[in-house]
């Protein structure tokens, strides 16, 4: 089937499109240069037209998500929508039933969303939740920096046995890039202690987060893989984080990037979260400007927002001794989930206020690192979604984030406390971005940084992926109309995945399963087989379950999109 | 003929029972918010939820409708007869006046925002859970969870008043964080279970356990108590003390509780028929 | 227990199968084949090995319909579906219970006919473990796989529970005979603690017995939660326990370095149910600010959890989710199984995989003798007495693949040893079948 998407005002920064009235054609689910005359045109003239928005970090699918959904029946009973002649009922606030994550993305434009956490153990629970959440194509990230084999060879500094186990665990969870959280820490949360700084080994492994984060970084750029590692480092959430944050970026800044797509060899995510200053929660200042200043004079780092949004939502993360901090702070209730030889993770509600001092600075804190990194093919749109609110709310972030008016408003009239101006220099900052610069922290950025040669644009040979909004670049001013930004990015007049209109007038009007999209490295295997077998016995001995039924069958990933990766390259 | 409530004009709707249906009506759509301006046919035109299907409500009712009703304020629905089996009454009302001339099945009242709400038989399950305003009245008794939150939310009742005339069931209270709750009669255990706010007066005895993990808010009981918990530490027995604006006269135990949360909840034990606690 | 030899007339063996009997699925279970039939299994405790071994005596082999005269009669399938679809598609209040001794993978077109038909879905959670989830909704869930227990653990509470008779290889395989990373000794590492007002077997084996009385379980965890405070005890006795006793086990609870309490239906059904669970969670969360604690419930069915899962995934909602309004709605006590069959709202009933004719009150019973009842099950059991609809499935784990949730949340992928019996139906097609009967009547009725 071939189709004409006529004469939109195209935003493209991959290829440099700039607001260009122009049609973009696709056929059989692919962007191409030409179409017959037989081409089915669907009018757009004079609208906004983006490549399909890219999510470079969510947890949407899984275990904690899933002991989200069970705990909090008074989150899910918020957003509660019948079933329609095509969509399923719909559930759930901050942390939506699967079906509707899908038609919420996919009516917001958006065509891939990564899952930013995925222990092994479990794996085939993200699949299944995967499975259940239809319209968006989804990468798993699978969780490493806690591992007892990883932080045994980046003791022993075996790089290679790493590299070839990182290889056989992405094949066997059906993951796509390495992600980090808290390394070290959560392994210490397993005795109820935590790790502080990249330096403080974790209780008896007797390694650290500089050791398992340069072993990791090395081991992905061996493997070539198309993301960098994915890093959440350790000191969430703590004030005066912000030196641990940069030490933990810069002890690894001498490795060698292998890819010749993406830029970065680390990627820092929810950075609004590590870029705390001070001693306290009452001396807490904004530590981004030094953050920021690093990111801008390297280019191995690239970064996400986390942006708060000033919701009652729900935590969650492998961060599990965080969790337990947070519920010590809240009183709210608190579930806990660590995974044997693996991981940690926790959940708390949260309720961020705007009449909170500490919630409004950290609000004004993800505003600045948008602002204070120059390049905006370094810095993506997140709220860590659910962690600093739920992603429903990314079209308010654009609209904040395109419009000085609107932030000094809300500073000026008291939607968000003294403190988001006293302690952070977000006042002073009146850059605004523009539809170039939304398209690029949506679409064009995280598809460099994950390596998607095949999304995040609209080149011919791209995947159709395509979203057009019900704004007319030419006859709108983005300055002074928040509330009417906020409205389009929420409501694409068209989603159109793999060549097929899935949204129209902000409605879903078509189903289609997601593709887990994953990274299978090939010229490895032998590697991977040695490895296999030199661990299999420790394997047998504390895991509880037989390898056999650990890994993630076929049966649980239909269907996929498998980036192959030739590691002797 | 219009009805009349002071120098306030009435709308009265008197729904007469004509048959039972053991799969339960339900009732949210038939609040004074939604039916003030209805006309007879309007009523007769409407078809009631019942199980997953919708039937007419002339299956069930008589409907008698006398009066003009401008605002939900002017509204008096009765239910004269037995809605043992009719849930949500009064579902989420935010003004007017419900009467049931008998039982009132699970959720009466529940989410209610304001107006009042007499039942003049037994009420189910979550009667006023989730309450913000107005007024409930059980003639009768309540079973459980009277006033309580949604399971999983920790902010419960909220604001309004409810009275049972007999005894409360299990849980009562649950999650309480506002408003006041009256029970004339006994109590099951557990009231003011995760209570944070609000205060809650129990005339009648109390098997076990009132005030289990509560965080603050003040419980009264006038009846005698069999078990009390460790989480509760003695402070003072005070003569003639006020309570939440209110006045007891007498002599009461007081203890502050429960201790496992940090609590600084108030428990008011009569101390003439509590003395077996000292 | 008499001498029973080997079993060494068998054609293959199927490694790593999964047992389907209780929450522990034990996944390294060897069953032995010979002619497409089991003839021994190997690792798997006696209760999993007694149901894995076929009993085919009992086994329901044939769709069967109840005639006018009230006996069960052999019908084809398209009869059968074509009588349980109807009944489905022509109900005001239809109740879809079970599911717990099925895969995941029926459950998927199970829910789909709920959402069509407006029917609400519950599992027997509804009768078991549905207060732990309401005390897990009201206060938190600190858990953990149960190999964090095996590798770290050293001090271990049994409540509630029996795992000895109920789950008879918890013990050794998961939680205090094996040597984990961290307690190399095994069982000599661990101090493992029973509370329980019965000296079960368990007990027997505890270092340490603690038998508060029938109904004081809240009594007796508000009690160390006073005393983690600082409090001095008043009374003399709490919950039937020695004050000084309570001092001692709080002690050692703060003094572990990774402690685990696991719970069974004894703290859920006994006086004040959920609240039971509610305190136990939060004295493991204050435990939390001294030491290392997690708790876990003991679930029962291999695929109870699972249940709860998938609902949770796919609508939000764990258990006892009615779909009558068109919308999924979760109201324990309203939508929830048992109320719905009390109350004699339910007027079909459909049990998949799961056995109320045995486990449900007199007056939920009394309710099913009146109501039409559609059985999908493999074995003929006191349900199927009650069933005008009989639909002979298959057996997950050992005739049909599928997935489970352990009792920790660890999903499987359980396989299969054997071919099923050409009559019997997988239970994923007998749901989906009824799926599309269903579909075509409605859409018949437009």
């Amino acid at each position: 089937m071939e189709y004409i998407l006529k004469n939109g005002i195209v935003y493209d920064p991959i290829n440099e499109i700039n607001g260009e009235k122009k049609d973009v054609m696709f056929k059989d689910g692919k962007i191409v240069n030409s179409v017959s005359d037989s081409a089915k045109v669907i009018d757009v003239t004079d609208k906004l037209v983006m490549p399909a928005g890219i999510d470079v970090h969510c947890h949407l699918a899984g275990p904690k998500l899933c002991v989200g959904r069970l705990y909090r029946p008074e989150d899910e009973r918020r957003g509660v929508k019948p079933k329609t002649d095509i969509t399923r009922a719909e559930t759930g606030f901050s942390i939506p039933n699967c079906p509707a994550t899908g038609y919420r993305f996919s009516r917001m434009g958006y065509g891939t969303v990564v899952e930013a956490a995925v222990p092994p153990l479990e794996a085939k629970h993200t699949h299944e939740e995967i499975i259940a959440i239809p319209n968006i194509d989804i990468p798993p990230l699978t969780l490493f920096g806690n591992n007892w084999f990883i932080m045994q060879f980046a003791k022993e500094g075996r790089i290679d046995d790493i590299a070839a186990f990182v290889s056989a665990w992405l094949k066997i969870t059906k993951g796509y890039g390495v992600k980090i959280v808290n390394p070290c820490g959560s392994e210490a949360w397993g005795w109820g202690m935590n790790v502080h700084g990249i330096d403080d080994p974790a209780p008896y492994w007797d390694v650290t987060a500089r050791e398992v984060i340069r072993a990791l970084a090395q081991a992905n750029e061996m493997l070539g893989l198309p993301h960098s590692i994915h890093v959440h480092p350790n000191d969430l959430g703590h004030p005066g984080n912000f030196p641990t944050t940069i030490n933990s970026i810069d002890c690894m800044k001498d490795i060698k990037k292998n890819s010749e797509y993406r830029n970065q060899t680390i990627h820092l995510t929810h950075a609004q979260f590590h870029c705390y200053d001070g001693t306290s929660w009452r001396d807490v200042t904004s530590g981004v400007e030094p953050v920021a200043d690093y990111i801008n004079k390297h280019d191995h780092v690239t970064a996400d927002m986390g942006q708060v949004t000033l919701d009652e939502t729900t935590t969650m993360t492998a961060d599990g001794p965080m969790e337990y901090d947070l519920y010590e702070l809240t009183g709210l209730k608190w579930a806990n989930k660590d995974i044997e030889l693996e991981t940690a993770s926790g959940l708390v509600p949260f309720i961020y206020s705007g009449r909170n001092p500490v919630h409004s600075l950290q609000w004004a804190i993800g505003l600045e690192l948008a602002l204070m990194i120059e390049d905006p093919w370094k810095i993506c749109l997140t709220t860590d979604s659910p962690n600093a609110g739920p992603f429903i709310r990314y079209p308010r972030v654009m609209s904040w984030l395109m419009s000085y008016q609107r932030r000094a408003e809300m500073m000026d009239n008291k939607e968000v406390h003294a403190w988001a101006g006293r302690k952070s220099a977000l006042g002073t900052l009146d850059r605004e971005y523009d539809f170039y610069d939304i398209a690029t922290i949506t679409r064009a950025g995280p598809s460099k940084i994950y390596g998607f040669e095949d999304r995040g644009h609209l080149g011919a040979g791209a995947i159709a992926d395509i979203a057009v909004y019900d704004l007319e670049p030419n006859n709108f001013d983005p300055t002074r109309n928040a509330a009417a930004v906020e409205k389009a990015f929420s409501n694409a007049l068209y989603t159109i995945k793999d060549g097929q209109v899935l949204v129209k007038d902000g409605e879903i009007v078509k189903i289609v399963s997601s593709k887990h999209v994953r990274t299978e490295v090939e010229g490895f295997e032998d590697e991977e087989k040695r490895i296999l077998e030199e661990i299999m016995p420790f394997f047998n001995r504390y895991y509880t379950i037989k390898f056999e039924n650990y890994v993630v069958h076929d049966h649980y990933a239909e269907p996929s999109s498998v980036y192959k990766v030739n590691a002797s390259k | 003929m219009q009805a009349n409530r002071g120098d306030v004009n009435v709308k009265q709707i008197t729904l007469t029972p004509i048959k039972f249906s053991s799969v339960a009506l339900e009732f949210d759509e038939l609040i004074p918010d939604e039916i003030y301006s209805w006309s007879k046919e309007d009523f007769e035109k409407y078809e009631v939820p019942v199980g997953n299907s919708r039937f007419p409500l002339t299956d069930y009712y008589d409907i008698e409708v006398e009066g003009e009703a401008q605002s939900p304020e002017e509204v008096k629905m009765i239910i004269d007869g037995d809605a043992g089996r009719v849930k949500y009454i009064g579902g989420k009302m935010g003004a007017g006046e419900i009467i049931v001339n008998g039982d009132a099945d699970l959720q009466a009242g529940a989410e209610m925002e304001g107006g009042s709400l007499t039942i003049n038989g037994n009420a189910e399950s979550y009667c006023g859970r989730e309450m913000r305003g107005g007024e409930i009245t059980v003639m009768g008794n309540v079973r459980e969870y009277a006033g309580t939150s949604y399971i999983g939310e920790w902010r419960g009742m909220s604001g309004g008043k409810l009275t049972i005339h007999g005894n409360a069931g299990k849980q009562l209270a649950d999650a309480m964080s506002g408003g006041e709750i009256h029970v004339m009669g006994n109590c099951d255990i557990l009231a003011g279970i995760h209570m944070t706010k609000g205060f809650i007066q129990i005339d009648g005895d109390v098997t076990r356990w009132p005030g289990g993990q509560m965080k603050n808010g003040a419980i009264v009981i006038n009846g005698r108590l069999e078990r009390l918990l460790e989480g509760f530490e003695l402070d003072a027995i005070v003569t003639d003390p006020e309570v939440e604006g209110r006045q007891f006269t007498g002599k009461y135990i007081k203890y502050i509780g429960d201790i496992g949360v940090n609590g600084k909840g108030t428990l008011l034990l009569n101390a003439e028929k509590n003395r077996h606690h000292l | 227990m008499a001498y029973e030899p080997p079993v060494t007339d068998y054609d293959e063996i199927v490694e790593n199968c999964t047992c389907a009997f209780c929450g522990s699925n034990c996944d390294d279970v060897d069953i032995l084949v010979k002619d497409n039939h089991v003839v021994g299994v190997r690792h798997a405790c006696r209760l999993g090995a007694s149901k894995i071994m076929e009993d085919e005596d009992q086994r329901l082999t044939v769709p069967m319909i109840r005639d006018e005269n009230g006996e069960l009669m052999e019908v084809d399938w398209d009869t059968a579906l074509d009588r349980a679809a109807e009944l489905i598609a022509g109900a005001v209040r239809p109740v879809f219970y079970g599911w717990s001794e099925t895969s995941i993978e029926a459950m998927k077109p199970g829910l789909e006919l709920t959402e069509l038909v407006g029917a609400v879905i519950d599992n027997q959670a509804t009768i078991c473990h549905g207060p732990t989830v309401q005390a897990v909704q009201n206060v938190g869930y600190p858990l953990m796989t149960l190999g964090e227990v095996k590798n770290r653990a050293d001090m271990v509470v049994y409540t509630g529970s029996n795992p000895m008779n109920a789950h008879p290889r918890h013990l050794a395989r998961y939680t205090t005979f094996p040597k984990g990373f961290f307690r190399k000794r095994g069982r000599f590492d661990r101090t493992l603690v029973t509370w329980d007002p019965k000296y079960s077997d368990t007990a027997k084996l505890s270092d340490i017995w603690i038998p508060f009385e029938e109904n004081g379980d809240y009594g007796f965890c508000n009690a160390i939660r006073a005393v983690l405070k600082g409090k001095e005890l008043k009374q003399d006795f709490i919950s039937g326990i020695p004050k000084e006793d309570i001092v001692a086990l709080t002690e050692k609870m703060k003094n572990t370095q990774f402690g685990a309490l696991f719970f069974g239906l004894g703290l859920t059904h006994t006086l004040s149910k959920q609240r039971n669970i509610d305190i136990a969670i939060q004295l493991v969360q204050d435990l939390n600010k001294y030491t290392k604690w997690v708790l876990l419930p003991m679930r029962g069915h291999f695929n109870v959890n699972g249940f709860n899962i998938f609902m949770a995934y796919e609508m939000g909602f764990p258990y006892g989710v009615d779909f009558c309004r068109g919308y999924p709605r979760y109201m324990i006590g309203e939508t929830t199984t048992i109320d719905l069959l009390n109350r004699k709202e339910c007027d079909v009933f459909m049990v998949i995989a799961a056995d109320p004719g045995a486990h449900f009150p007199g007056g939920a019973l009394a309710h099913l003798v009146d109501i039409p009842v559609i059985q999908i099950d493999i074995h003929w059991g006191p349900s199927t007495e009650l069933a005008d609809v009989v639909l002979p499935g298959t057996f997950i784990g050992v005739e049909t693949a599928g997935t489970s949730y352990r009792m920790d949340s660890v999903p499987i992928y359980m396989k299969k040893a054997i071919d099923p019996p050409e009559t019997c139906r997988e239970d994923e097609w007998i749901v989906n079948e009824l799926l599309q009967r269903v579909k075509k009547i409605k859409e018949a009725s437009k």
